[in-house]
């Protein structure tokens, strides 16, 4: 496919879209932490692939490539300071309707609340680590990459990609804690 | 002072360590008390990402990014490309050959100039001067005379 769209189609280039652009737009809002930008950062990053499409090697993972494109672009304009990092508009987005809580329309309001309160904590989280951090464990707990594949979207060994995925899930961990002793009875702690 | 196993835990709980490593790790959890709590910790909130909203990217999402591969400049492939089309490429090849082909028969017949011939040059120079004479049916030596010494009739 990629093929395809190294030699200028279009119509290759659209079902790539079709197919990992929910992928990118989530690693994107979970590394900027808005909505907005996230999308444009997004579109950047499916045009950049487009244009460098040429540069693909069929023997890496088609995902593992894409995830390389768009963290370097994510990085790169964070570190531009074009995109700070937000993590602190998720509730407004929720109430906007930009973020749907898992499982539909069925659940209840309590449980709609408490996924809310989960955002908040873990982009609280988020935004306080490193953005290597973010970016590993983004991968790692949203796509389902394995470590051997973040090591090489990341361009690092897998034993820092084992490192930087523990120091954030230990972070977000704590977060959720934090968050759970503060609003929830301790009876539901156990 | 955290234990030396604690940073392989999450490893541990995303089954991302070798068999031998992990196997050490489960001897080791039965016997630390602080990396059995962690590792509970880290279990339960890779659980619960699972409860995280969903999100949803903008459906015009699509439609803005074609238009912005529309708005690329082309490349030099899809210059080159657009060159070599057949509604191109044919009538250029024809037009090519047919130039060809008239360069290749006129060329040996065309009168090559002497340009040490002094007569031909002075003949070439005043050209225009014996297309008048041909125009006016002047063909021999002594009518040539006469209208060179006109000036001296009009004296007369």
């Amino acid at each position: 496919m990629m093929l395809r769209v190294a030699a200028g189609d279009r119509r290759a280039f659209a079902l790539l879209f079709d197919r990992h652009h929910a992928s990118v737009a989530r690693f994107a809002l979970r590394f900027v932490g808005d909505r907005e930008r996230a999308e444009e950062l997004t579109q950047d990053i499916f045009v950049k692939l487009y244009r460098n499409a040429k540069s693909y090697k069929p023997a890496a993972k088609f995902k593992t490539f894409l995830f390389r494109v768009a963290t370097n672009h994510c990085l790169n304009e964070v570190r531009r300071g074009e995109y700070r990092v937000e993590h602190t508009s998720t509730e407004v987005e929720a109430d906007e309707g930009g973020l749907e809580v898992a499982g539909g329309e069925g659940d209840r309001p309590d449980q709609a609340l408490a996924g809310r309160e989960l955002e908040r904590a873990v982009g609280e989280a988020l935004k306080a680590m490193s953005e290597r951090e973010r970016a590993a464990f983004t991968m790692c707990r949203f796509e389902g990459m394995a470590y051997r594949d973040i090591a090489e979207a990341l361009e690092a060994s897998e034993a820092a990609v084992k490192s930087l995925i523990h120091r954030a899930t230990l972070a977000v961990a704590r977060k959720v804690e934090e968050l759970q002793t503060g609003s929830v009875p301790a009876r539901s702690r156990a | 002072m955290s234990c030396p196993f604690e940073e392989d835990l999450t490893a541990y709980v995303d089954g991302e360590l070798p068999s031998a490593r992990r196997a050490e790790v489960e001897a080791h959890l039965g016997g630390c008390a602080g990396c059995h709590g962690t590792e509970a910790l880290l279990r339960r909130t890779v659980a619960r990402m699972a409860e995280l909203p969903e999100y949803t990217p903008s459906p015009a999402m699509r439609r803005e990014v074609l238009a912005k591969l529309d708005a690329l400049p082309p490349s030099l492939g899809e210059r080159l490309r657009a060159l070599l089309k057949a509604s191109v490429l044919v009538p250029a090849a024809g037009l090519a050959a047919v130039a060809g082909l008239a360069l290749y028969t006129a060329a040996p017949n065309e009168p090559i100039l002497e340009v040490a011939d002094a007569g031909t040059l002075e003949l070439a120079m005043n050209l225009e001067v014996v297309e008048d004479y041909d125009v006016v049916g002047l063909e021999n030596g002594e009518d040539l005379e006469v209208i060179a010494n006109l000036h001296e009739l009009e004296v007369r």
